[in-house]
């Protein structure tokens, strides 16, 4: 989907922080945040939340009772045989559903982490700003067709009220 | 919260954002050193040996070993620890301190991890060629086969030890990578080079850097790194258990597990000092891993050191308290005196008594001194598995069957392999990756250090 995006961009993390305070007490609503580091604040501030964790442990129970359920039909009723007199759903069974418990939940998080974000080995992208995988921090605020030229330039002075240090709109194509 | 007047400034140099992108990429754009070609060379040398021994270990059979009816295993299963105990240190670093939230970890656990990966692909090695018949290794898998099908023996720790390394070696690649695809993006997005530009954007898997991204690499490296931690425990507890669960005096002892897991994480955390000396001084990184993180590691050493010591007393005494007369002989005829008496007291000084020099400020501040010591200490833990596995199975129960071991040629050879390729993937690391994280460093240094001010006031 082609649309246009008012760009604005800060140097200091505690300033964009600040600045979205602002923006978002004007009501307008911030579309992304691009940041070189992680930060709890732009979270927070856009109520993102993620069901990753749920998702990890749903392949750890799955891969607890599949790998029990595997043990105990190839220990006990697939070929029963005794090592060592022990019985055959023996305690042992633990260190192997304890180990490859982790092994299906790394897995498979590391998998759907991929699959959520959408990202695979030698996949393009343009940045809107480049260097915000370097030292730059930027606020992209979607600009809407039937927006009125009164409600951007308001967008662009609370920006450069803000602290940014550059304004720039630009048409992204993605997603 | 990080209070610099306390703890101490944790990257030097009063850098901005741009600086750490530029100075820890820098080395991925520079000509590659005289010496990373010079070292390159050698450990290729060595890791031809290597072949070398390998085949003729595949060839000739296992006979072309020094191995014996008795001393059944020798250097395969000791480096296999040794390599092992090396390989924890990268994951317990990263998730250990992470979980303890220490910042200055930063600096230095994406190389720890990557000396992980490359120990335990050494480790790997050995396991599969002491089965002789390389290419019957499959057989360890659960495959459905043609004999009724007939499945692995799970109660053995031979098998627990296949399912925990190769769990452990996907993990610790897992967590590694995932952390380094926001610096491949940088790369990415800063390089001239349009090749570099191709594989690194590759590499990246389209890093965006936006607010859920990050969000979701967060959390998936929490979650990573949180499964991770109960591995680094179990898989040496395991290791520990292929000697634990038998009956040979020496072997048979409780405190195995957390024994091995304690000397794992201390011949892993030796190892990273040894690397980090080297990688500080030879890319001058010394603003990144100062003299502050280095006197860190020392720290916990000594207090590992300490642990291991206690160690070593509580296996004497128990041989002693036991009662067991085989006990009593392996530990006071066969270890603190006799023909092994070199390898134990070798043992025992480099990892009780020689750590405990860096209770001295001096001494953590000497960074020759340090190095000397580190490597000390991968001596003494290659000493340690030695002792363990060579002098308990060189005479055991019956005197009639007492045997010596001592290693051939071919056995040295696979050895001297390994160490090539671990050294050899420790230079591509050098050479091909950012060593340090650079958003990892990025994200702790506004609050660790005085940075340049970017206040709103000067726009």
């Amino acid at each position: 989907m082609n649309h246009t995006n008012i760009i604005g961009i800060y140097e200091d993390e505690d300033v964009l922080l600040k600045a979205m305070d602002e923006i978002q007490a004007s009501d307008i609503k911030i579309k992304d945040v691009y940041s070189p580091i992680p930060l709890h604040g732009v979270f927070e501030r856009l109520n993102l939340t993620t069901r990753l964790p749920y998702a990890t442990f749903i392949y750890g129970v799955i891969g607890t009772i599949s790998v029990f359920a595997f043990l105990y039909w190839t220990s006990v009723i697939s070929y029963p045989l005794k090592f060592g007199g022990k019985p055959l759903n023996t305690l042992s069974f633990i260190i192997i559903m304890f180990v490859l418990t982790i092994f299906v939940g790394t897995l498979f998080t590391f998998l759907t982490y991929f699959i959520r974000e959408k990202m695979y080995p030698g996949k393009q992208v343009t940045l809107p700003v480049p260097e915000t995988t370097n030292d730059q921090f930027a606020i992209l605020i979607e600009k809407t067709p039937d927006m009125t030229d009164t409600e951007s330039n308001k967008i662009n002075e609370v920006l450069k009220k803000t602290g940014a240090i550059e304004i720039k709109e630009s048409e992204v194509n993605q997603e | 919260m990080y209070n610099t007047r306390i703890r101490g400034i944790l990257i030097h140099g009063n850098k901005s954002y741009a600086d750490v992108s530029h100075d820890i990429i820098k080395p991925i754009n520079d000509k590659t050193p005289l010496w990373w070609w010079v070292t390159a060379f050698l450990a290729t040398g060595a890791l031809f040996w290597g072949v070398w021994g390998f085949y003729n270990t595949i060839t000739v059979g296992i006979g072309e070993w020094g191995l014996n009816n008795n001393v059944a295993w020798g250097w395969a299963i000791i480096n296999f620890v040794w390599w092992i105990g090396i390989g924890h240190a990268g994951t317990a670093f990263s998730i250990f301190l992470l979980i303890l939230r220490q910042k200055w970890r930063t600096s230095i656990n994406r190389a720890a991890e990557a000396m992980t990966i490359f120990a335990v692909m050494a480790a790997g090695l050995f396991p599969l060629i002491h089965m002789g018949r390389i290419w019957d290794g499959f057989f360890i898998f659960p495959y459905w086969n043609t004999r009724g099908p007939l499945w692995d023996n799970f109660n053995s720790p031979l098998f627990w030890d296949v399912v925990a390394i190769s769990t452990y070696f996907m993990a610790s690649f897992a967590f590694w990578y995932i952390g380094m695809i926001p610096d491949f993006a940088t790369i990415r997005e800063r390089t001239a080079s349009k090749i570099k530009k191709k594989i690194y954007g590759a590499m990246s898997f389209g890093w965006l850097g936006n607010a859920r991204g990050w969000l979701r690499f967060e959390t998936a490296a929490l979650l990573l790194g949180g499964m991770a931690a109960p591995l680094v425990v179990s898989v040496h507890s395991i290791v520990s258990m292929d000697f634990a669960v038998s009956i040979v005096p020496g072997w048979h002892t409780t405190i195995f597990p957390p024994y091995f897991v304690i000397g794992a994480i201390f011949s892993g955390f030796g190892m990273v000092l040894t690397l980090m000396i080297v990688m500080r001084k030879m890319y001058k990184f010394k603003d990144y891993v100062t003299d502050g993180h280095l006197d860190a590691i020392a720290r916990i050493l000594t207090f590992i050191s300490l642990i291991m010591g206690t160690a070593y007393m509580i296996e004497l005494f128990t041989a002693w308290y036991s009662g067991s007369e085989y006990e009593l002989f392996t530990f006071m005829k066969n270890r603190v005196t006799g023909p092994y008496q070199f390898a134990y007291w070798t043992m025992l000084t480099c990892n009780a008594i020689i750590p405990q020099l860096f209770w001295f400020k001096k001494i953590r501040k000497n960074i020759t001194i340090v190095f000397i010591m580190s490597i000390f200490i991968n001596i003494g833990m290659w000493f340690e598995r030695y002792v363990i596995v060579v002098t308990s199975l060189s005479r055991d129960f019956l005197p009639a069957s007492w045997a010596t071991y001592e290693p051939t040629i071919t056995e040295i050879a696979v050895y001297a392999g390994t160490m090539g390729l671990f050294i050899l993937g420790v230079l591509m690391f050098f050479r091909f990756v950012p060593t340090i994280a650079i958003s990892e460093v990025k994200s702790v240094l506004k609050e660790t250090t005085t940075l340049k001010s970017f206040t709103d006031e000067s726009h």
